[in-house]
């Protein structure tokens, strides 16, 4: 009872057993699965259906499964604001399954992507896929987690909390048929938003009526670096110089290198992960993920490199097999949710940085000279790229090469230069001027991308700037 | 420390913290906010008033749903309702009395206040005492605080907060119709085929009022408001005027509708004095000059009063955009003119209804003994007053003759020497009273400042005497919403520490001055308070007489008037007011007033070429003492934010996300983060006021509606001045 007084049993509000919840939704025919509906006219931008969400699923502060965005058009007074709320669009191709190398996400029949919790081991490539920057990794658990829309409440026949929170009948659940929205998704698209072809998203946006006209998001305010990922930035640095030594190596010295290097940069890689104990889950999705793959290949790889310190035979295979282990690491981040990644080049730059370090370390100047020659050229390649895409998320990362990191990028270009020249004379200043400058050019690899995402709020949640 | 290296191993991944249960009410839940019941009661934000079920398991708040059976909300909350279970655990919560800065029993603490009190008034006489309270109390504390102060204490300067926010309201109800009491109810925003809204941004500050707009598609729906605001957007019509031009629309909306012939000379004549007046007055408010004053072309205008003058039925709403100003309370009356005049009273869907602020401003608006003595008894009625007396057995001279200071001129009081002690509830002056700087002078002048209050605030820092009160979820009592629907408030969980609910503070010091046993006999909680408010009620306008606990649990809520024993009102008491014209005033007839605009005081011009607009949004409450303090709503709109148009922002050479520097006459907020919008007109800036660390009344003026005393929040003179040279975040986006 309630501390401080008795409480009539008026207060005490029990629904009768013949009134409980009843089933809210439609059942879904053969071909059909649910999909959010989302009415933009009805919006008037209040954030219940974050807050019910967050309470629904009992998140954390700053886990939000739920988000509202605002962009805007017109002027005074014919301005026009429009609210986006988003959670996960439950894509009839999600990016986030196909990448996740342990097979956490599951196609459900009813359409939901649910992400199983047990399965994950917290290494976040999904959240580089997915295009809406939807899934989230929430610290406590050390996990990501995401939008199930309330299965267990579509398990009962009820509509989701966010759907039910709506004072306006915005947000809705509804049926659609995957083949037909397979054939037509266009409905998805709105604003601000990433095409819907990139995922087949499923989630239906009835836009107001009338020409919206130019817009702009209120999130375009922002524009910050995004993590180091410092044990990624060594797993990809390290395996990269092992490569380059395993491809140049001469001795028993330098191939022991090689082993010792690509072994330490395994390890460290384990720091990224939520749940490394769990790591050896990466490989359950070699079918699909590049992630597994890489996990797959750079392991044998350093295997491999270990056995042929004592077996030169096996250093054409190690070599090849480290070939494959570094495409692979490579073309995991060419993914359309990360434009600054998604390109060819990405690839290239990851060779590059190989065929500089390795040689310098076997005692070939010129050939690491040569590399970071064409380094340079690839990563002006990618700039200007990025500088020539309407996206704002293309351009901010060229801003980002500015501000604030003009005085790193210029630092780590000036170091690769000094490296590159000195090696020809002193090999051991050589390499350690151009490792630092490739390690710096890769943790702005890591902080310069600038992710898609759904548009947001004029506030990044929870910043005081 | 195992259970963290487990964590970081990954061993397990908390999942146990985030199962689910199903509640037999809202179905599967987080495990983690299910409860193990729900307490029916009513929200304590704003005061739409919505009904809310509370969950508690094992005496702590843990979910909020909204009440699928209430009449306000049916269900539906906002986001602050649906998060507001989380202010009860919130951090700096009050737990224990201090005095001078430490902690003290209760005994000690109230034996301070009524020593002090004593003493300040056997020196100074009864003027130096005075009492800031609030609209967030229940009824029951109100009324039984007003008695305290007025007959216990003997207390003359006695206001609320409510004078910041609906006082205007007030005054401009009864100089129209002879008594407060808003007529209409939120069904006529269902009913009305014209829908008419002025300074009143309800989406974003009255959120469950909105879908009721949405609701009814095929109303027109006029929205007057200078800024664009998300409810200007849901509008048919926006009428954009120039901050503080509402009384030359509303002047030229009347003259158009009387010569186009849409106003029945002969039956307003019936109801009500002043229309030849008003007609030769507003002849001067011809359309080019509305359209020249108001910046609203005159075809707009035109199209609006046609509406309005042709609607069946226009429901008249408003907000803190007309109360807000030095002619708030003759805007007021503006406003309910054009009601009497078009016939949009006392019917379904045609009312003029002030949309009132706290949750409870209407109950100390009618029990709380301050602009009114109880039941809108007015101070200078004699008959009223011996009424009064009588249903209290006391002398007529003990109940005062006038109202004494309202709340601005209690600071003024306070600035000029002559209030010497000052016991402020529930209300955090130091945010939001206009021109801050002025204020903390003031209070650092007292020499007794007792606040009561549920949290820390800026306002108990400055404190003698802090006295820890319990809040909303953890007292009983009722509160009255904008439409006068009286609902439950319940206590679902204990107050932290040694916090006592407002009631038991108030017959706490009653009990310390020796009068507990005549002012509150036999009284024990709030039901008895209720009991008498009832029979104090009894007759007049807001006759609660018939309002009983139970009757408000069965209909989920009964507006008054509900005079006892009346078969003919229904369970859920009286939807509208004045329904047969007749008017709380000598002779039953409305007023017509004739109201001449005044200019804006504090002209932008060099050095302060901005007008500033302030108000709110829909993430907060007031000045954040509980939305601050919930980390949701807290994440969602964390800091304060100044609205500037394109072209200003070019000429500043600043961009959405820079911090700037706004100053007026008055004083100065630094590093206030920049949104450039479209939604303010050029020359003009908007501020939400609730924040202490970027606070908009330190620029606000102190100046004051004649009538209401309320502050003109809305508009003065500031400038905008550009951060240090290098680049901010907004600028590198912005040339990104």
């Amino acid at each position: 009872m309630v501390a401080g007084g008795a409480v009539s049993e008026a207060a005490v509000w029990l629904r009768p057993a013949a009134t409980a919840p009843t089933p809210e939704l439609l059942p879904l025919d053969a071909g059909e699965q649910y999909r959010f509906t989302f009415a933009m006219d009805s919006c008037v931008g209040c954030h219940s259906c974050e807050v019910a969400c967050a309470e629904q699923n009992g998140l954390p502060a700053g886990t939000a499964w739920r988000r509202v965005g605002e962009f805007e058009g017109g002027d005074h007074p014919h301005t026009r604001r429009f609210h986006l709320s988003m959670s996960c669009n439950h894509c009839l191709d999600p990016a986030c399954l196909e990448g996740c190398p342990t097979n956490a996400y599951v196609k459900l029949d009813n359409g939901v992507v649910d992400h199983h919790a047990d399965d994950c081991i917290g290494c976040q490539y999904c959240t580089w896929n997915c295009p809406y920057s939807v899934p989230v990794f929430q610290p406590d658990r050390r996990i990501v987690t995401k939008c199930d829309m309330c299965l267990p409440r579509l398990e009962e026949g009820l509509k989701p909390a966010c759907v039910g929170a709506c004072p306006t009948r915005a947000l809705d659940v509804e049926p659609v048929s995957v083949a037909a929205w397979t054939a037509d998704h266009s409905g998805a698209d709105a604003p601000h938003l990433p095409p819907a072809e990139l995922t087949l998203s499923t989630t239906r946006i009835a836009l107001p009526g009338g020409e919206l006209g130019e817009t702009v998001a209120a999130s375009d305010v922002h524009l910050h670096p995004e993590q180091p990922h410092w044990p990624l930035v060594m797993l990809t640095l390290l395996t990269q110089a092992a490569l380059g030594v395993s491809l140049t190596a001469g001795t028993v010295a330098q191939r022991a290198a090689a082993a010792g290097i690509a072994t330490v940069a395994l390890a460290g890689s384990l720091l990224h992960l939520g749940r490394p104990i769990h790591a050896w889950k990466a490989l359950r999705n070699l079918r699909r993920s590049w992630l597994s793959r890489e996990a797959a290949l750079l392991g044998a790889y350093a295997g491999l490199a270990v056995a042929a310190v004592g077996v030169p035979a096996l250093a054409p295979a190690t070599a090849a097999v480290g070939i494959a282990g570094v495409f692979a690491s490579g073309r995991l981040y060419v993914v359309p949710g990360r434009p600054a990644w998604d390109t060819p080049l990405t690839i290239a730059a990851f060779f590059l940085t190989a065929l500089a370090l390795g040689p310098l370390l076997t005692g070939h100047p010129a050939v690491a000279a040569a590399a970071l020659v064409a380094q340079a050229a690839v990563w002006l390649a990618n700039l200007a790229r990025l500088a020539r895409d309407p996206r704002r998320e293309a351009r901010g990362t060229v801003t980002l090469h500015r501000h604030p990191f003009g005085g790193l990028t210029a630092g780590r270009w000036a170091l690769v230069a000094a490296g590159a020249a000195v090696g020809f004379r002193w090999p051991a200043a050589g390499l350690a001027l151009v490792t630092l400058g490739e390690l710096v050019g890769r943790y702005l690899f890591y902080v310069t991308v600038v992710p898609l995402n759904m548009p947001g709020p004029h506030y990044r949640p929870g910043r005081r700037h | 420390m195992l259970g963290r290296l487990r964590t970081l191993l990954g061993v397990d991944h908390g999942g146990d913290r985030y199962g689910y249960v199903t509640d037999e009410l809202i179905g599967p839940v987080a495990a983690s906010r299910a409860p193990d019941r729900w307490v029916r009661t009513t929200c304590g934000y704003c005061s739409v008033g919505c009904g809310m079920l509370l969950g508690v398991r094992d005496g702590e708040a843990t979910a909020v749903t909204g009440d699928p059976d209430h009449p306000v909300n049916r269900g539906r909350l906002c986001p602050k309702g649906l998060s507001e279970h989380h202010t009860l655990a919130a951090p700096g919560r009050l737990t224990h009395p201090t005095v001078d800065g430490r902690r003290a029993s209760w005994g000690e603490a109230l034996g301070r206040v009524a020593d002090g009190y004593r003493r300040l008034v056997a020196a100074h006489g009864p003027e130096a005492f005075a009492v800031l309270s609030t609209g967030q109390l229940v009824t029951e504390e109100f009324y039984a605080l007003g008695k305290l102060v007025r007959l216990g204490m003997g207390v003359r300067h006695y206001d609320g907060n409510t004078t910041l926010c609906m006082a205007s309201a007030v005054s401009g109800y009864k100089l129209s119709f002879g008594s407060d009491g808003p007529p209409g109810a939120y069904d006529d925003f269902a009913e009305a085929d014209v829908i008419l809204l002025v300074g009143a941004n309800i989406a974003d500050n009255h959120p469950l009022l909105a879908p009721r707009v949405l609701d009814n598609p095929d109303a027109e729906v006029i929205v007057v408001d200078p800024r664009v605001t998300k409810t200007a957007m849901l509008a048919t019509q926006h009428l954009a005027v120039r901050p503080r031009s509402d009384v030359t629309l509303l002047n030229g909306i009347i003259k158009l509708l009387l010569d186009e012939g849409l106003i029945d000379r002969d039956r307003v004549r019936r109801v009500a004095h002043g229309l030849d007046e008003l007609v030769d007055h507003v002849e001067a408010f011809d359309l080019e000059r509305v359209e020249r004053e108001c910046g609203v072309p005159a075809a707009e205008v035109r199209r609006a009063a046609l509406s309005l003058g042709r609607a069946r039925r226009a429901l008249v709403a408003w907000t803190m955009g007309v109360n807000h100003s030095v002619q708030g309370t003759e805007t007021v009356t503006l406003l309910n003119t054009l009601c009497v005049l078009t016939g949009n009273l006392g019917r379904p869907g045609a009312a003029p209804l002030s949309i009132t602020g706290q949750c409870n401003a209407m109950g100390t608006r009618e029990a709380g003994f301050t602009a009114s003595m109880p039941g809108y008894r007015a101070y200078d009625d004699e008959a009223a007053r011996a009424e009064l007396a009588a249903l209290w057995g006391v002398e007529p001279d003990r109940l005062p003759a006038e109202r004494g200071r309202a709340y601005p001129d209690i600071v003024n009081g306070v600035i000029d020497g002559r209030i010497k002690g000052l016991w402020i509830i529930a209300t955090n002056p130091v945010v939001s009273f206009p021109n801050r700087e002025l204020l903390e002078d003031a209070l650092g002048r007292l020499h007794l400042l007792v606040v009561q209050d549920g949290f820390e605030t800026p306002t108990t820092a400055l404190a003698d005497v802090v006295l820890p009160a319990a809040i909303w979820g953890e007292k009983d009592g009722t509160f009255t919403n904008s439409e006068r629907r009286v609902s439950r408030v319940r206590a679902a969980v204990a107050p932290p520490g040694e916090a006592r609910s407002d009631f038991d503070i108030v017959l706490g010091l009653a009990e310390r001055l020796g009068v507990r046993g005549e002012l509150f006999p036999g009284w024990t909680g709030p039901a008895d308070a209720f009991a008498e408010w009832r029979r104090v009620s009894a007759g007049r306008l807001c006759d609660y007489g018939g309002i009983t606990y139970e009757r408000i649990d069965a209909a989920g809520g009964v507006q008054w008037p509900c005079p006892a024993g009346d078969t003919t009102v229904p369970p859920a008491g009286t939807a509208r007011l004045y329904g047969d014209w007749r008017f709380p005033t000598p002779d039953g007839k409305a007023r017509l007033r004739c109201v001449e605009p005044k200019p804006i005081s504090d002209r932008p011009r060099p050095p302060y070429p901005l007008l500033l607009n302030t108000g709110r949004t829909v993430e907060h409450w007031h000045t954040r003492t509980k939305t601050g303090r919930v980390e949701i709503l807290d994440r969602l709109a964390p800091e304060g934010w100044v609205e500037v148009h394109p072209a200003d922002a070019e000429r500043h050479r600043i961009h959405s996300g820079d911090l700037v520097r706004l100053v007026s006459e008055r004083g100065a907020v630094d590093r206030i983060r920049v949104r450039v919008t479209r939604t303010v007109r050029e020359g003009e800036v908007f501020v939400p006021f609730h924040f202490d660390e970027q606070c908009a009344n330190r620029l606000t003026l102190n100046e004051f509606d004649p009538i209401s005393r309320e502050p003109n929040y809305k508009q003065c003179a500031v400038r905008l001045e550009r951060p240090e040279p290098g680049l901010s975040a907004g600028t590198i986006a912005a040339r990104g």
